[in-house]
């Protein structure tokens, strides 16, 4: 008899944990966190992979656990409230990196994810999985535990907010 | 912000959208007839449409890829896989048992009363993550049905011993592995075989506690009177039926059962023969307790052993 068959979980991993990483970056604001939360999806997702049908999407799924652990995480708003304060604090930095961006790039991208990080939980999560990871709108629901109706609302509410309160503000972009 | 008309409150929604590239075209014609008479939506557009760039540009931004994290990921799941036992719940003749199964090989059968794997010493056990799944053990429960059907004598398994108790049960349940089928020998006998002639009830406590019953086949173990004396507790009764699939025969005596052990052909240690019960080399054998005893020629035989040309049981089968 063999021994048990390898499932190619290995490739899951492969193929999504730089993803899954990125985007718990941006969901929680910290380095730190995300390197903690995307082990956690994984190990999760080890656990359950069996249950999982052959022609389920992988990659919605792991962003669906993914979202319920960032969801649980900052279910603590004080948390959440000092995450924040360390972006804040580390905006300085993060705008100086790559010689191929401008500063005024960078800073615009900065101020981006600035206001981001201040959206309230759900449309910041919708509107990563959304306008980063380019997920649909029903996976978002299902993630958010919504409509998609009302997942393409938070979508919209986090753009109408960051726009708003980028108004005045020039918007550089590089082509 | 002034009162804005609802047309374009209503719009706004579609409009964002069109612009940041996440509308469909009828939301684009749409869009596109209310800018082209709207001053106001037409900047807002253009707004959506810079936020747009400016949240996909942040989107690619290029990280360091998290290598620090995947080592540590991929070393957790590594951890997690060996200690990841993979089980399911089957119906059989003997009550329901749950087979379970680790990378390196079977590590539990378990006679589950009531098919309640809430109850399964898997989840008393630490440091065991437990995973119901039938798929990798399902081949192994149809090779055991074929066993108990009478239809195979081996189960030529990968055994994981991991749930055993102590590295003595370990030995201990080596030693009974290698019991060929149809044959029985004594707790004392296993004593001896471990270099532990005095440890008779250690012996029986360890096969008390085998994770791996039928497979590691501690129902060829029993006492030196030939009295099955236990079993998974008190279930004597399953002893001697899986004594029974494999040919031997045990009659009930008062609350036990007994194998008729002075009917039965012998294997002294090391010997690749067989002899009759009363051959005159057993009188002289040193470790008496080490004999093995086979209820046929047939199972004698299957073990790749030779009648004894000294006693003949060959020429002089036992009457059965």
């Amino acid at each position: 008899m063999s021994v048990m068959g390898q499932p190619p979980f290995d490739a899951v991993v492969a193929a999504h944990h730089g993803e899954i990483h990125r985007y718990l970056r941006r969901a929680t604001a910290r380095a730190s966190e995300a390197d903690d939360l995307s082990q956690e999806t994984f190990l999760r997702a080890y656990r359950a992979y069996r249950t999982l049908t052959p022609e389920a999407n992988v990659r919605a799924w792991l962003f669906t656990i993914a979202t319920n652990l960032a969801r649980n995480h900052f279910r603590s708003e004080s948390r959440r409230r000092r995450a924040h304060a360390e972006v804040r604090a580390t905006r300085a930095t993060a705008a100086t990196e790559g010689p191929e961006h401008t500063a005024l790039y960078n800073e615009a991208r900065a101020r981006v994810e600035a206001l981001v990080a201040r959206l309230p939980q759900k449309q910041r999560l919708a509107f990563v999985l959304r306008r980063v990871h380019d997920l649909d709108y029903d996976t978002i629901a299902r993630s958010l535990d919504c409509s998609s109706e009302s997942a393409r609302a938070h979508v919209f509410q986090a753009l109408r907010k960051i726009r708003v309160s980028l108004d005045g503000q020039e918007l550089p972009h590089q082509e | 912000m002034k009162g804005k008309p609802s047309q374009c409150l209503e719009i706004e929604p579609t409009l964002a959208a069109t612009a940041t590239g996440d509308g469909d075209a009828a939301a684009a014609a749409r869009v596109e007839v209310h800018v082209a008479v709207c001053a106001p939506c037409r900047a807002a557009f253009a707004r959506y449409r810079d936020l747009g760039r400016a949240v996909a540009a942040w989107g690619r931004v290029p990280e360091a890829p998290p290598d620090a994290a995947r080592a540590r990921l991929e070393s957790r799941l590594a951890d997690l896989r060996k200690r990841t036992l993979l089980y399911r719940v089957f119906p059989s003749p003997l009550g329901d048992l749950l087979i379970a199964r680790s990378e390196a090989g079977v590590s539990l059968v378990e006679y589950l009363a009531g098919g309640d794997a809430g109850r399964s010493r898997l989840l008393r056990t630490a440091g065991v993550e437990a995973i119901e799944d039938g798929a990798d053990v399902e081949v192994l429960y149809r090779e055991l049905m074929e066993y108990l059907e009478h239809k195979r004598t081996r189960l030529e398994w990968p055994l994981d011993l991991r749930l055993a108790r102590s590295d003595f049960h370990r030995r201990v349940l080596a030693a009974t592995a290698e019991i060929p089928y149809g044959a029985v020998m004594s707790y004392a006998g296993i004593a001896c075989e471990i270099g532990k002639p005095a440890a008779v009830r250690a012996v029986a406590q360890a096969l008390r506690w085998n994770p791996l019953p039928i497979v590691v086949p501690c129902h060829r173990v029993v006492g030196t009177s030939g009295a099955l004396t236990g079993y998974a507790g008190d279930r004597v009764g399953l002893k001697q039926r899986l004594l029974a699939v494999e040919g031997v025969p045990a009659v009930r005596s008062r609350d036990d059962f007994r194998i008729p052990r002075d009917a039965m052909y012998v294997r002294t240690p090391g010997s690749t023969e067989y002899c009759l019960p009363s051959c005159a080399w057993l009188e002289r054998i040193e470790h008496p307790h080490r004999v093995v005893r086979f209820a046929s020629r047939a199972s004698a035989e299957a073990a790749g052993l030779t009648p004894c040309t000294d006693c003949r049981p060959d020429l002089h089968p036992l009457a059965r």
